[in-house]
């Protein structure tokens, strides 16, 4: 009985400290949620913990008094532009590198996993005058290139182990069966990595999508500034809203809940892999 | 296997890829910080070490300096704590485990922006929740932004709300190779709960917690966005660290050459850290 009792105690605590450790995660993100549809007669004086009022007025007035939706747009066509960039060029390498004797292969390793960690600043300045010199500043493929900077070593990290975990044999039969070497790689290795090139998408989408340091050197019309600066300027402006504020946080981040939703599981490895950085 | 035609070109367009998109540009912020620019567009003159040299007079740079390694310092210590709990929390065999270990991650993936606005948001001064619950409390006219104090613990516990998620998952996916039978042996042995911690699940997620620890380091002693965006670094320099004072030279004073030195001086102070931390922790291969 007593044991029985110690043991209803302890399954007790460990619910009660997973509900708090939820709580803890979620009420921010949680409160701005049901913030945002609070009505505006309210929205400053309620302190109720619980959705209390249904409005959809501050994203109204986001969507038609803000540039928005352009932003939205530009954040996106960044986003995928980075995500396939970093496809490309960071299979290819990593291919290349896990799987062949190659001179200096240490010291790419070690570059990819040095340049990992350099402060932002270290590249946003010059990037930011050599943008300047091309005349390309304020322009979306400059932020393409700033955030391909970060994606691409951590991208080259990560699948360089996930490759080097494939057996060897695989290639070398498709190309004792006639296939050419890039045949190889593109109906071997490339499906057979499907999972390591989701997790790379997925990372480098997130990467993307959230940075606020590079958008804030490189980009300063409205019309060309991604979620994350223009919601920043929102928040700066003189005639600052916190309901439009609230509503346009919540939008920025549907997308990713909708991913992380869906793809979990390719997230927890890469995070695990030290693939995501922040 | 010998590299052909094919795996060549493969690499050779990622080491160009990589030279000139990120090895270039990293030496020319070197270059930069030896040079007097004062514009983004027009090239700057040779000016030596005279970067160096004020920087390194300027007593912002030490204050700055100290503040950033406090902040790195407290955040990575907090999220190792809350981190290695939230793991065991995560870990122990609960029903709607995915869930809460879903929800758990969620602060790491949000935008810096969100997270910034959700809490000025609740740490309003007026109109906050917060401050209403600690008017609640009793303590009325609390400003987190007022006094260095507060904004410097503020910023340090937004940030690591949002960052201890990656401890987290990492710690959880090194408990989930612990195998059961040393836990069961250390019961044998008569260990209570906290000895077979101490003895059975901190040397098992040891190695975890030397890289985790490292790469937390390095990255909340880089970290910018979240400062800028909840403080800019003040009140009063009060929460500036070397990111603030590097962006703050470049991009408002347009003292480029400074900025770019302060950066390449926090990219020395790194590397140091590294080699120390490599002698005193090995990576096995």
């Amino acid at each position: 009985m007593n044991s029985s009792a110690r043991t209803l105690l302890a399954r007790t605590g460990q619910y009660a400290l997973a509900l708090l450790l939820a709580v803890y995660s979620a009420f921010p993100i949680y409160y701005m949620i049901i913030c945002s549809f609070r009505e505006p007669a309210v929205f400053y004086t309620s302190r109720a913990l619980l959705p209390t009022s249904f409005t959809l007025e501050y994203y109204r007035t986001l969507i038609r008094r803000t540039d928005f939706l352009l932003q939205f747009w530009n954040s996106i066509i960044v986003a995928s532009a980075t995500v396939i960039v970093t496809l490309v060029v960071s299979i290819t390498m990593a291919y290349a590198i896990s799987r062949f004797k190659i001179r200096g292969k240490k010291a790419i390793i070690g570059t990819m996993l040095y340049a990992y960690m350099f402060p932002p600043l270290l590249l946003a300045i010059p990037l930011t005058s050599i943008f300047a010199v091309l005349n390309l500043v304020d322009t979306l493929p400059s932020l393409v290139v700033a955030h391909f900077t970060m994606t691409l070593p951590l991208a080259v990290w990560f699948l360089w182990g996930f490759l080097k975990a494939m057996p060897f044999e695989l290639e070398e039969a498709a190309m004792v069966d006639g296939c050419s070497r890039l045949g190889a790689f593109v109906r071997v290795i490339l499906p057979l990595s499907l999972p390591g090139l989701a997790t790379v998408a997925i990372f480098s989408f997130l990467l993307s999508w959230t940075d606020y340091t590079f958008g804030l050197v490189l980009l300063s019309s409205d019309g060309s500034k991604t979620l994350p600066v223009g919601l920043a300027s929102l928040l700066a402006g003189i005639d600052m809203r916190w309901g439009e504020v609230m509503a346009g946080a919540t939008l920025i981040v549907i997308p990713l809940f909708l991913m992380f939703a869906f793809c979990s599981r390719y997230f927890v490895a890469g995070m695990a892999a030290g693939a995501v950085k922040g | 296997m010998k590299p052909d035609a094919t795996v060549r070109i493969f690499l050779l367009f990622g080491i160009a890829v990589t030279a000139v998109l990120i090895i270039l540009p990293a030496i020319q912020a070197i270059v930069l910080s030896f040079q007097s620019v004062n514009s983004f567009v027009v090239a700057g003159e040779w000016a030596g070490l005279a970067n160096y040299r004020r920087i390194l007079g300027m007593p912002e740079f030490w204050r700055d300096l100290w503040t950033g390694t406090c902040y790195a310092v407290c955040t990575v210590a907090l999220q190792v704590v809350l981190g290695i709990g939230s793991a065991l929390i995560l870990h122990a065999p609960i029903r709607g485990q995915a869930l809460f270990r879903a929800i758990a991650i969620l602060p790491y993936i949000l935008p810096t922006v969100v997270v910034a606005i959700s809490f000025q948001w609740m740490l309003d001064g007026n109109v906050g929740i917060v401050t209403h619950w600690l008017k609640a409390l009793g303590i009325s006219n609390f400003v987190w932004s007022d006094s260095s104090f507060a904004a410097f613990a503020t910023v340090v516990g937004v940030s690591v709300w949002m960052w201890t998620p990656f401890v987290t998952i990492c710690v959880l996916a090194s408990l989930q190779t612990i195998p059961d039978e040393l836990y069961a042996a250390a019961r044998v042995d008569g260990a209570g709960p906290f000895q077979s911690f101490r003895h059975v699940t901190l040397p098992g997620i040891r190695d975890v917690l030397v890289v985790v620890v490292l790469l937390r380091g390095i990255w909340m002693f880089n970290k910018f966005d979240v400062i800028w965006l909840m403080t800019q670094g003040g009140p009063l320099g009060g929460t500036e660290h070397l990111p603030v004072l590097s962006y703050h030279m470049a991009f408002r004073l347009y003292d480029i050459g400074g900025g770019a030195a302060v950066a390449t001086l926090s990219l020395i102070l790194l590397t140091v850290a590294l080699v120390v931390f490599f002698r005193r922790f090995p990576i096995e291969t």
